[in-house]
């Protein structure tokens, strides 16, 4: 009974979703929230690998960013220095990423916990000074120009609606991508396995195989939003993918709730929210500077581990629960017995 | 070889600071088991506090000692005001609060001293010492001396007093410690308050070498926790080991390769000894197992 409940407002939850995106386009019709909310699209691609990860697989990737600019770099160099079309380099910009989480994973498969915290983090920074120092390939620091437009039955892409519409059916791939893993026999060993590792193994779940799997997911889909990226600003450097890029990325997933892929949506919109809300005061009022704009992700990091540790879906979606099961103890006096949800979707 | 020795001595100057830095971090992990990214802040604040008191004419003994303490008051209150607050919380989430605190302080100090490097003054006349074709100025001198001294004086009081061995014991087993009447709270802040000292020292004992900047946090502390990883999480030998190796691995790959790819050399070697040692060079045997 528990299961059907979730099914039904999961797609219940989808279709708002579709509806969301269809409105937002004719409500605000200014470019520059347009390209926001495609920025935000593109984020809320990899805050969703890196939900699935902490969330389900328990792993920390402090190194996330390098993901995404591996994706936008194969995708840059395939297209404008060899000329292939951005639809054939597509899987490659997927499948790069992934074979480099594997090789990570693989080597590191002896890691967890923190030491393999910070081999994602090493990796970020190695990758960060190869796009730099590779200047034969990627350029340098000065980045590439000329990347190709996306064109599609011989309609180019443009910045704007057209690529606000791409970006968001990618999500929508994602979402119901990721909601159909967390629903799935591989969710529920995921569960196990984050709830505990020892217990899930000795009950024969190969806890190293769903967390290797679930790691080479999360590089996948940060390599296809470098790839949105790539083809959206026609010109990138490696300022994009450094330490920083990642440690957003963990912020949108924390906030909005890891364990939850919801959650993860939802945080990637509120953390681009904040930025242009700090950007746009900044514009208003000089003592709101870029700085304040940092000094608000921390305090959002701190606040939300101290107040609301699983993050803000998860933590709306149980008082709303709670609520709904008092109201049902009210109206008839059988006791239900609280259902307590250890992740919500 | 001449070129050896002087990238040698150069090493070891900053990985004597990355030294200082990992033994922050050991310090409060084996304690509170709580990672603290926000270590290389401590750092940053210690060497700007530094500039600033230095700048306005305070000597430089009166300078040390009003930077340790300010330094070491911001420690206390992170953890009293935030880690504290969070206990129960999952080896992520602390993570993240630690993050979080570190961009927070950060933030507030690219406010409060603006974005370009400072410079400090050397402690000493700065002339540079030649030894074997190799120079070295006074101030690197200085700070080898410096990571020595505290490390003598951190075995000293861990060892030897009443306090460090209290400390020891709520390392070992807390469960225990508190059953021999030790605060496993103050232990936690005295962890916090300590390696935040740490913190200062490295901070000013470098400051007139590496012209402090509100951003200079965030790589000392990467660092400063590799060098721990690499040494041994919770290994006091082994953060001394990792900062030195560090700091070596960075001055040979910015000599022999070019100094863009110090960091990818450094982090590509790090990687590779965690490939062969995965739980550090002197690492325990059970940590890294179970996951977050």
């Amino acid at each position: 009974m528990k299961l059907q409940g979730v099914q039904q407002t999961k797609w219940w939850g989808v279709v708002v979703f579709i509806a969301a995106i269809l409105i937002f386009p004719l409500v605000v019709t200014q470019s520059f929230f347009i390209t926001q909310a495609t920025f935000a699209g593109i984020y809320a691609i990899i805050a969703i690998g890196l939900g699935l990860l902490m969330g389900y697989a328990g792993q920390i990737s402090l190194g996330q960013a390098a993901f995404y600019g591996v994706g936008a770099y194969t995708t840059s160099i395939l297209t404008a220095t060899w000329g292939w079309s951005p639809w054939v380099s597509l899987p490659i910009a997927l499948f790069v990423p992934a074979l480099l989480a594997f090789f990570m994973g693989y080597t590191m498969s002896r890691l967890s916990g923190y030491y393999l915290a910070m081999a994602t983090l090493a990796l970020g920074i190695i990758v960060h000074g190869l796009l730099v120092e590779g200047k034969g390939i990627t350029m340098g620091a000065s980045g590439f120009y000329g990347i190709p437009q996306l064109s599609l039955f011989g309609m180019t892409i443009n910045q704007g609606v057209p690529y606000y519409f791409l970006v968001w059916f990618f999500v929508l791939l994602v979402l119901i991508l990721s909601l159909n893993i967390v629903h799935s026999r591989v969710g529920r060993a995921l569960r196990s396995i984050h709830d505990s590792e020892i217990a899930s193994s000795s009950m024969g779940v190969n806890t190293g195989r769903y967390k290797m799997q679930v790691f080479i997911l999360s590089a996948a889909f940060a390599g296809l939003a470098g790839w949105l990226f790539a083809h959206m600003s026609y010109s990138i450097s490696p300022s994009a993918f450094t330490f920083d890029a990642s440690i957003l990325f963990l912020a949108m997933v924390v906030l909005g709730g890891s364990g939850s892929v919801w959650g993860a949506l939802i945080g990637a919109l509120l953390i681009r929210m904040i930025g242009i809300t700090v950007h746009t005061l900044g514009e208003r009022f000089t003592f709101i500077t870029s700085d304040s704009e940092h000094v608000i992700y921390g305090l959002i990091l701190i606040l939300v581990v101290i107040f609301m540790p699983k993050g803000l879906f998860p933590t709306v979606v149980d008082l709303l629960k709670s609520a709904a099961i008092k109201r049902g103890e009210k109206k008839s006096s059988v006791s239900v017995a609280p259902i307590k949800p250890s992740v919500s979707e | 070889m001449q070129d050896f020795l002087q990238f040698t001595l150069t090493g070891i100057t900053i990985g004597s600071i990355y030294a200082i830095v990992a033994l922050g971090f050991v310090t409060i992990y084996s304690v509170t088991k709580v990672i603290n990214l926000a270590q290389g802040e401590f750092v940053m604040l210690g060497g700007l506090t530094m500039f600033s008191l230095v700048s306005v004419g305070v000597p430089y003994w009166l300078s040390f000692i009003a930077t340790i303490l300010f330094v070491t008051l911001i420690g206390w209150l992170m953890e009293f005001l935030l880690i504290r607050r969070a206990k129960g919380a999952d080896a992520i989430s602390l993570i993240i609060l630690t993050i979080g605190t570190s961009i927070f302080i950060r933030g507030i100090s690219s406010m409060v001293w603006g974005k370009d490097q400072h410079t400090v003054a050397p402690f000493t006349e700065n002339t540079p010492v030649t030894i074997g074709g190799a120079s070295i100025t006074p101030q690197s001198i200085w700070v080898v001396l410096i990571m020595l001294l505290v490390v003598g004086l951190m075995y000293m009081f861990i060892d030897k007093t009443m306090l460090g061995k209290a400390f020891q014991a709520s390392s070992v087993n807390p469960m225990a410690a508190r059953l021999m009447g030790i605060s496993p709270k103050r232990m936690s802040s005295f962890s916090f308050v300590l390696s935040a000292a740490l913190g200062a020292i490295a901070g000013l004992a470098i400051a007139p070498i590496i012209f402090p900047a509100y951003d200079m946090g965030a790589m000392l502390g990467i660092k400063g926790f590799s060098a721990a990883i690499l040494g041994g999480l919770g290994s006091a030998p082994g953060a001394v080991i990792g900062g030195l190796l560090i700091g070596l691995f960075e001055s040979m790959g910015a000599g022999y390769v070019s100094s863009g790819m110090k960091e990818v050399i450094t982090f590509s070697v790090f990687l590779l000894i965690l490939i062969i040692r995965p739980n550090g060079i002197l690492g325990e045997k059970t940590i890294g197992k179970g996951g977050l």
